[in-house]
């Protein structure tokens, strides 16, 4: 298998192994895929703090609470649909409830696995992932962003979930980013939308921005980072300043983003709002960029509900 | 209500994790029966007094096995819960948290007041153990078999860090039929996990009864030997026999599971018999009958001790 496009897992083993270089406690756990989730650099280099529990994903959350209880930061990794599908009542109990220093990784989200089919795209994780409280629920956009998120997992003492998505993204931030909880970051700004993305979209996104221009639609693209705890705050300060929103997620858009910025509108701005994602399906098998076409996450159908959004605003255009 | 063990000195005397003999260490014996009784009248006051139904039985079987690691067998610092080179207890029977509680109360870990608000708005005494409320509590659990996980993960790090210290771990016998802990289990022994004993509380039953012919989990010892564990069997009644499991099962150098034959309900002739959920409210009356029964059980061990 072809892995030499997939950006933000080689960025991310490459990250463990600076963390695993800069605090001993750092502990790696796989289950049976440390070649699918890049450990194999932090395996080799620190072979008494790997562990491949094998082919048992709910003992993932579990063993990693043992560890983090007796002072270890212990790193989770498996595919996103069985890390917090197989593990969620761990990660509840375990890990979000006993607030353990757990890192969770979710690997290939969304339908990176593409040929896998339904039974490995992990569409729904986010949405059981939000409603634990004491979890913080990491996405980046690119490599920079998965490296600088890493650093900050290994420093910060709590429960992680992050996802990591397999995509040929080329780099949105510069080299020096430093990523900071809880903010959104306005990567482009604009009057008339605002766009809420997240992960490997946010590209989609900045081309979504190109693409409405000669329509005279200034769009602008917010990169949604945290989604938890989510800068409620700056959503809304960003929707403020133009007429609609519109979210772009690579997930059911029941749960997950487009519901968490869609709260946010209700409760602080009361502007449109479209949600772009799947519309609570499963999905099918085929590569990643045929399905999200085929399931709605396009450059197209976002720009339908950009569209669609400014409809429903009663604000004059800007 | 009157919860400190009165007079341990015979405990007190004797070295931690020390196999018992009913001769040598006779003193020590009745002051552990005595202090099992104690803990038995612990158990039904905090239900009783917060007018709670509880898993009496359950607690009733486990109550000699936890009344021993906390008074003889755990290396622990009573004033310092979070003393790095303790050994860690995992109750992953977490239904049995009334009897944790009552061993940390009995041992000083937490004030005995704390179990007139059991279970109650602003208690530090959850339904089921919360480490970050209770001192004492190494982790969460409630969700069955979830807490032997947890445990194997702290011996994973025990042996990481070659530790002094030991993971101990209540699991009940209905928690067997889940499957997670026979992924853990298998786990453990891939991972040469040489610093974790678990003690299985084999009564027999779950929540809805009898497990024979319906939830069955024998052939259990044999379950742990295929997993590669080293298995003992004791008496869970017995401190001569728990005490002789558990230095076998500390020396076996890898995972060791004791296999304590127990009885629900132990020491209540009314949750001895009942094959129902025994998650009861008790009346008050009843309540007066369990006592009762506990000072006869008292003065017998008195009585052995005068003769």
């Amino acid at each position: 298998m072809a892995k030499t496009t997939d950006v933000m897992t080689t960025a991310y083993g490459e990250a463990l192994l600076e963390v695993g270089a800069a605090h001993p406690n750092v502990v790696v756990l796989d289950a049976d895929l440390a070649d699918s989730c890049r450990t194999e650099a932090f395996r080799a280099a620190f072979p008494g703090r790997a562990f491949d529990l094998g082919v048992a994903e709910q003992s993932l959350p579990t063993f990693a609470a043992g560890l983090a209880l007796a002072g270890k930061i212990p790193f989770c990794n498996t595919f996103a649909v069985f890390a917090v599908g197989r593990g969620l009542d761990q990660i509840r109990q375990s890990v979000a409830y006993a607030r353990t220093n757990v890192k969770i990784v979710g690997h290939a989200a969304g339908l990176s696995l593409g040929y896998a089919g339904p039974s490995h795209h992990a569409t729904e994780d986010l949405g059981a992932a939000r409603a634990l409280p004491n979890l913080v629920i990491l996405s980046p956009a690119d490599a920079v962003e998965t490296r600088a998120m890493v650093r900050w997992m290994a420093e910060y003492e709590g429960p992680v979930y992050l996802r990591l998505t397999r995509a040929d993204v080329p780099p949105i931030h510069a080299d020096d980013y430093g990523f900071a909880l809880g903010r959104t970051e306005c990567v482009r700004e604009g009057d008339d939308v605002s766009v809420f993305v997240t992960g490997a979209l946010v590209r989609l996104a900045l081309e979504l921005r190109d693409e409405l221009q000669p329509e005279g639609i200034d769009v602008q693209v917010v990169n949604v980072a945290t989604l938890k705890p989510l800068p409620a705050q700056e959503i809304a300060r960003h929707a403020q300043r133009t007429r609609a929103g519109v979210t772009i997620e690579e997930h059911n858009i029941i749960g997950g983003l487009g519901s968490a910025v869609a709260e946010a509108y209700a409760e602080c701005v009361c502007k449109p709002l479209r949600r772009v994602g799947l519309a609570d399906t499963f999905t099918e098998s085929d590569d990643r960029p045929v399905l999200l076409s085929a399931y709605g996450v396009s450059v197209e159908a976002a720009a339908r509900a950009v569209r669609a959004a400014i409809a429903a605003s009663d604000e004059p255009r800007g | 209500m009157e919860v400190a063990v009165k007079d341990r000195r015979h405990i007190r005397s004797l070295p931690r994790k020390t196999p018992l003999d009913p001769h040598v260490h006779a003193a020590a014996l009745r002051d552990l029966q005595l202090a099992a009784v104690t803990m038995r009248r612990m158990l039904l006051y905090m239900g009783h007094r917060n007018r709670i139904t509880l898993h009496y039985s359950a607690l009733m079987s486990m109550t000699e096995l936890v009344t021993l690691l906390y008074t003889h067998w755990l290396s622990l610092r009573p004033g310092e819960p979070h003393w790095p080179e303790r050994d860690r207890f995992v109750l992953s029977k977490g239904h049995g948290a009334p009897g944790l509680y009552a061993a940390l109360a009995m041992t000083g870990v937490i004030d005995e007041r704390h179990l007139d608000g059991f279970r109650r708005l602003h208690s530090i005494l959850q339904g089921h153990p919360d480490r970050l409320k209770t001192p004492g509590v190494e982790a969460n659990s409630g969700s069955l078999g979830q807490g032997f996980a947890v445990a194997c993960g702290m011996a994973l790090a025990a042996k990481m860090d070659v530790a002094p210290w030991r993971v101990y771990c209540l699991l009940s016998d209905g928690e067997c039929n889940e499957g997670s802990v026979w992924e853990a289990a298998q786990i453990a022994a891939n991972l040469h996990l040489d610093r974790i004993s678990v003690l299985v509380d084999r009564n027999g039953k779950s929540s809805y009864g009898w497990m024979a012919g319906r939830n069955d989990v024998e052939p259990l010892a044999e379950k742990w030997r295929a997993f590669n564990w080293a298995v003992e069997e004791c008496d869970g009644h017995d401190f001569v026999s728990i005490t002789h499991a558990l230095a076998r099962a500390d020396a076996a150098g890898r995972p060791a599971a004791l296999i304590c034959r127990t009885v629900k309900g132990k020491g209540l002739p009314y949750f001895e018999t009942v094959n129902t959920r025994a998650h009861v409210l008790l009346s008050d009356a009843e309540y007066a009958e369990c006592m009762r029964c506990l000072d006869t059980l008292e003065r017998e061990i008195a009585d052995g001790e005068n003769h």
